[in-house]
């Protein structure tokens, strides 16, 4: 089976308020999926049916090759954006309270937190409160239970927030592992960078509708419109001249921290490469070439504003 | 274990464990006991102080009929009255006027250093009519006239027989009456307390965002009614755990009592207590107030449920609230009323709507009423609850997720109706 779950033409509205339009996505088994949109585009509502939380009003979710049901999400683990845990509560033994709500038994659930808790360096803290607990400490908690039952598919809405740098690269490194142990993480974030380094597919919604979905590579490959970065010594207009002529459409970028002159090469199309950078070789002394590849977050701001103006 | 039941398990043992649940179960009857023997207590530890009065008897013949008790001792004054008003070894002097035995309104006047208590007025008063009737009573010159009057008075005992029963019972309406009101009152403080604190849990969990966490595993509406079964408990222990003490309680004093009410031979004393003494009336009455509060507070829960998944914070909520809060009202202030006459039309309607009928029903229970009506209120109550938790289950899941808005009821009936 290719894909742990699939949702298909998802619909769902709020009273006068459509949060969801038609909303497809197919998220692979084994890989880490990003689920990317503004505020307030649809993306909580679309996790919420995922995990069975809200029902869509019409459209269907397949999970693992049948129709999502209730029985599904013991083996779906969600930490969601906005999240907190019983204050007055010790951490274990809320801790155990949830996994045990996730279907392990007492003892599985003891055994398999100690180890977590060990992992994560907080084994001190089972007897505390959870009001005694900084944000930080929390999290690391519900991370530990979100994951504790060890769940085919994981849901990550904002994981880092909170978190210091050093703890957030634990994080990082913990998700990577589960999913090289065979869980699928679906990850929804604002932090691009974090996309870059994680995602092999994403998912951008806007306003509702899935506008950008596809793997990451072939995704910012598309958005680099066949675009080079050129570093060079000599004349900006013999450049100028010399690209345009070969078809190159030029924008003069400004100076690296080398001293060398930068411009843009943008080409009609990927066999045009070889001509301009023929033409340009002629005009100027070529430093560097590279292909441009487009950032995450360069991506989202031009698809989001590309597809405001579509609807306007 | 199920998740509903870890839900139920998880509220049970919270707030069982905690200290001050603890506290209160054991402390309450405590506390009531203190306040029933308050004035037994106070009696026997204020006894002991006496108070001189002096007096003044212009008349010459009441006087010498004052006796002095343990609180009041009487002492004919030899000094006049602006001289005594300076003596502050007298706790008061006592003025009487020489016509006070013909007299029509005969009045007396007692002048006192600080205040004077309502006890020592009265007994001063009954003493001074006992030796005026005395001097009048002389003063026709009849003999053994005090003997006659005594003979002539009257004291009615009137005791009530329910002849609608399959077997004559005496019963005690003053037993009945205040019972009635004990046990509606319970059941109106249990409701309030135990129902709104569904209501503030949920919204506890709501602010502090570990919903959306419980709800990742379990579904809205286990999680609801998980709450609502496990506070619930909570307030049934409560009540039990009463329950043994006050049975504890009675089956060691009532017996002690018991002789002492044969002692004093008062008929009517002897009504409530052999009604009081009955295990088997106050086991059933019990088992009735355990029904009727789970009726009524898994009803009222669940308006008070519903509202709590609406809001973020309390402040929001008391607005809301009320749409419970004031029913329950109601129903203590019906169930005032429902105990001067229970049988009344306007007291079986109002034990028959499931927003009053609890309390009102516990009103009227000790008073003997048709089991075909206790079971039809219960039954209407029964129902009422569970289409009230199916609807308050239905704005439950939305309600948990809208932040932001301080909702209208009309939001809460527009929720219900979404998918």
């Amino acid at each position: 089976m290719e894909n742990i779950l699939i949702a298909e033409n998802i619909t769902k509205e709020f009273t006068g308020h459509r949060a969801l339009d038609d909303v497809s996505i197919e998220v692979p088994r084994g890989k880490v999926y990003g689920l990317l949109g503004p505020n307030g585009a649809g993306k909580t509502t679309l996790i919420r049916i995922i995990n069975h939380i809200t029902a869509p009003d019409s459209g269907r979710v397949i999970f693992n090759g049948h129709e999502l049901t209730a029985a599904d999400t013991a083996h779906i683990g969600y930490l969601p954006e906005e999240r907190g845990l019983y204050k007055k509560m010790k951490v274990g033994e809320q801790a155990l309270f949830f996994a045990r709500l996730k279907g392990l038994s007492r003892q599985e659930a003891t055994v398999r937190l100690k180890e977590w808790f060990e992992r994560l360096e907080i084994s001190d803290w089972w007897d505390k409160k959870v009001e005694e607990l900084s944000k930080g400490m929390a999290q690391k908690v519900q991370f530990i239970v979100t994951v504790l039952h060890r769940p085919q598919l994981l849901i990550f809405d904002e994981p880092f927030s909170g978190f210091d740098p050093i703890n957030a690269g634990v994080l990082k490194r913990e998700i990577l592992k589960l999913r090289d142990e065979g869980s699928t993480v679906i990850f929804s974030t604002h932090n691009m960078s974090s996309v870059e380094e994680l995602c092999e597919n994403i998912t951008l919604i806007n306003r509702s509708h899935n506008i950008l979905s596809g793997p990451v590579a072939r995704i910012r490959e598309e958005f680099s419109d066949n675009a080079w970065e050129l570093a060079y010594v000599g004349s900006p207009e013999a450049l100028q001249t010399a690209a345009e002529g070969a078809g190159a459409n030029i924008t003069l970028t400004g100076i690296d921290p080398m001293g060398n002159a930068m411009a843009t090469l943008r080409m009609p199309s990927p066999k045009d490469v070889r001509n301009v950078l023929g033409a340009v070789n002629g005009a100027v002394d070529i430093r560097s070439f590279t292909p441009h590849i487009a950032s995450m977050d360069d991506i989202f701001v031009r698809a989001v504003e590309m597809s405001n103006q579509q609807q306007q | 274990m199920s998740s509903v039941n870890l839900i139920i398990a998880r509220e049970y043992l919270e707030r069982v464990k905690r200290k001050s649940f603890i506290i209160t179960t054991i402390l309450m009857p405590l506390l009531m006991l203190l306040l029933m023997a308050a004035p037994t207590l106070i009696m026997l530890f204020s006894s002991p102080e006496e108070r001189r009065i002096a007096v003044i008897d212009d008349s010459g013949v009441i006087a010498p009929q004052l006796r002095s008790t343990e609180e009041l001792s009487f002492v004919v004054a030899d000094q006049p009255l602006p001289l005594l008003r300076e003596d502050e070894s007298f706790a008061g002097i006592l003025v009487i006027e020489s016509g006070i035995v013909g007299e029509k309104a005969p009045s007396a006047v007692l002048y006192t250093h600080g205040a004077s208590s309502i006890m020592t007025e009265q007994l001063i008063a009954q003493q001074i009519s006992d030796a005026i009737e005395n001097q009048r009573i002389k003063a026709y010159e009849i003999d053994n006239l005090r003997q006659i009057l005594n003979e002539i008075e009257a004291d009615v005992t009137l005791s009530t027989v329910r002849i609608d029963k399959s077997e004559d019972a005496e019963t005690s309406s003053l037993v009945s009456y205040v019972m009635g009101l004990i046990m509606d009152m319970l059941l109106y403080m249990f409701i309030l307390i135990y129902g709104q604190m569904v209501m503030t849990s949920i919204i506890e969990e709501k602010s502090n965002r570990v919903l959306e966490i419980v709800v990742s595993s379990v579904n809205p509406t286990a999680l609801m009614v998980g709450k609502i079964v496990g506070i619930g408990l909570v307030a049934i222990t409560q009540i039990v755990i009463w329950g043994v003490l006050l049975a504890v309680a009675s089956a060691w004093a009532l017996p002690a009592l018991g002789s002492a009410v044969t002692a004093v031979n008062d008929p009517e004393l002897a009504g409530v207590m052999s009604q009081l003494g009955d295990p088997a009336w106050l086991a059933s009455l019990f088992g009735w107030l355990v029904l009727f509060f789970i009726g009524g507070y898994l009803f009222y829960s669940a308006i008070w449920a519903a509202i709590g998944s609406s809001v973020d914070n309390i402040q929001d909520a008391s607005q809301l609230s009320s749409i419970a809060t004031v029913p329950v009202i109601i129903g203590i202030v019906c169930s005032m009323s429902v105990v001067q006459d229970p049988d009344s039309t306007m007291a079986m309607w109002v034990s028959m709507i499931p927003f009053t009928s609890p309390m009102t029903m516990m009103s009227r229970l000790p008073f003997g009423i048709p089991l075909w009506q206790i079971l039809t209120s219960l039954g209407i109550l029964y129902l009422s609850f569970m289409g009230l938790i199916w609807l308050a289950a239905k704005i439950y899941r939305v309600g948990i997720f809208m932040y932001g808005k301080k909702p209208t009821l009309a939001d809460l009936i527009r929720w219900a109706r979404y998918k």
